[in-house]
């Protein structure tokens, strides 16, 4: 993993040392889109916000970048997942909104602050 | 009296019926979240980090209404997201009044005063506007993240009330609030004429951008002890007297995760409001296959341990009332005496 906090810009090789499904657990929990590689050679891009291993047959889905969905495909049928979007709970929007107010005061504004969310990660 | 006595006889009711028909397991509130996008961006909140075509997402109004039948709770609570931004909340509304639930519409109320005045909703006894507001005007914009969100949410509250409109607020408290704040901003909500209000942690949301201010049980014990321990008269809540026991740490209970269950673009929530196990397609799916043993307290999941938010443990105080005579009788003692 590419970093301790987020796994934004991962791309494990499945096999010995990371299992499959460490993998899709890993992209369950991951707020931004990833790429599903199929044994098919064929990708999907998207959020994947559901898997069942307690099934018959485990599967994963996934809303494409698109919106649409849901996508369903089976654990059997997933050869690599890579973790290609932005994580979108990475960054601090609270220390930035904390940073911001502290500018402000030093600063001796009249206001409390700009009255304006400070941008995520900022 | 803090709930009107048609929505507390629905209730009963209904919490009646179920154990009449020898049901282990009801949901009580439906948390029905339309959509996750939102204009606000609060420091305590998991709900919303979601990449673009998620954020654009939202559920249609025959997806929330057969949600609704589906799960068959008495009350609906719509949170989300920020549900004055989906597109067809007043035809939703509409059409949840006319099947008699009683809906909390849970809103920043940074949109309210514009939606009253464009027509959107009509007074009545089952809708009730429960407005996110996280104490006086500093506290909550801190809370919020964005300067003047208290004064534009008060103007929405007094426009809402003016109207006849039922109005309450929802209060999420972290580390640090001060209860002697707290007790002024219950002066001052009952002085705006809301109907009640309804108060509780925070969850510690694996995504919410501030991790360092979420309550420990015992240090949420302490805080709640000093804020309702001496309770004015005046003070109006909108929630179990038993669960504010509980809060102040002279009631154990455990959690009920299935009684407010979640309905969002993604399905039925496992287990809970807060959790993201996963999703089940259906309301039957998600009660009997859901592994309920793994939550809860006493389960030893770590994600639950220090949990007492309402939505798991507000159903537990309510069943608690119906379970017996002595908790009908602790239940109304209370109700009656205002003391928790």
């Amino acid at each position: 993993m590419t970093d301790g906090a987020t796994p934004e810009g991962w791309a494990p090789e499945i096999g010995p040392d990371v299992s499959l499904e460490e993998v899709v657990d890993k992209a369950f929990d991951y707020r931004g889109n990833i790429t599903v590689v199929k044994t098919d050679g064929s990708e999907t891009v998207g959020y994947l916000f559901n898997r069942n291993r307690d099934v018959p047959v485990p599967f994963v889905q996934m809303f494409d970048v698109d919106g649409a969905g849901p996508h369903t495909i089976s654990y059997v049928d997933i050869r690599a997942i890579r973790f290609t979007g932005r994580d979108t709970a990475a960054g601090n929007s609270y220390a930035a909104w904390l940073r911001a107010k502290e500018a402000a005061k030093a600063a001796d504004h009249p206001e409390k602050g700009s009255g304006s969310t400070p941008s995520r990660g900022a | 009296m803090s709930v009107p006595v048609s929505q507390m006889w629905a209730v009963a009711s209904y919490v009646i019926r179920q154990k009449l028909a020898g049901r282990k397991r009801y949901p009580l509130v439906l948390m029905l979240e339309p959509l996750f996008r939102c204009n606000l961006a609060c420091a305590g909140c998991g709900k919303i980090q979601y990449p673009a075509q998620i954020l654009r997402k939202h559920l249609t109004v025959e997806q929330c209404l057969a949600a609704v039948d589906e799960c068959g709770t008495p009350v609906v609570s719509i949170p989300g997201g920020e549900p004055l931004m989906y597109p067809d909340i007043g035809r939703l509304v509409e059409s949840l009044v006319a099947r008699r639930k009683y809906v909390y519409l849970c809103t920043n109320a940074i949109l309210l005063k514009e939606r009253l005045e464009a027509g959107l909703f009509t007074p009545s006894k089952y809708l009730s506007f429960s407005v996110h507001l996280d104490g006086l005007r500093d506290e909550h914009d801190e809370a919020v993240c964005r300067d003047g969100v208290y004064v534009q949410a008060v103007e929405g509250m007094k426009e809402a009330l003016r109207r006849g409109f039922r109005v309450t607020t929802n209060t999420t408290l972290f580390d640090g609030a001060s209860p002697l704040r707290m007790r002024e901003f219950f002066d001052a909500m009952m002085d705006l004429g809301v109907e009640g209000m309804m108060i509780s942690p925070g969850y510690s949301y694996s995504k919410a951008p501030d991790q360092e201010h979420f309550l420990r049980t015992q240090r949420a014990h302490d805080l709640f002890s000093t804020m309702l321990s001496n309770p004015k008269k005046r003070w109006r809540f909108n929630q179990s007297p038993l669960f504010l026991q509980f809060l102040m740490g002279k009631r154990e209970f455990e959690c009920t995760p299935w009684g407010n269950p979640t309905y969002n673009v993604f399905g039925w929530q496992r287990p809970c409001y807060l959790l993201q196990e996963g999703y089940a397609a259906t309301f039957k799916e998600l009660l009997e296959t859901t592994r309920w043993e793994s939550y809860g307290r006493r389960s030893g999941n770590e994600k639950c341990r220090d949990c007492m938010v309402h939505c798991g443990y507000e159903p537990t105080a309510v069943n608690h009332t119906f379970a017996s005579w002595r908790g009908f009788r602790d239940t109304v003692a209370a109700t009656v005496a205002g003391r928790f």
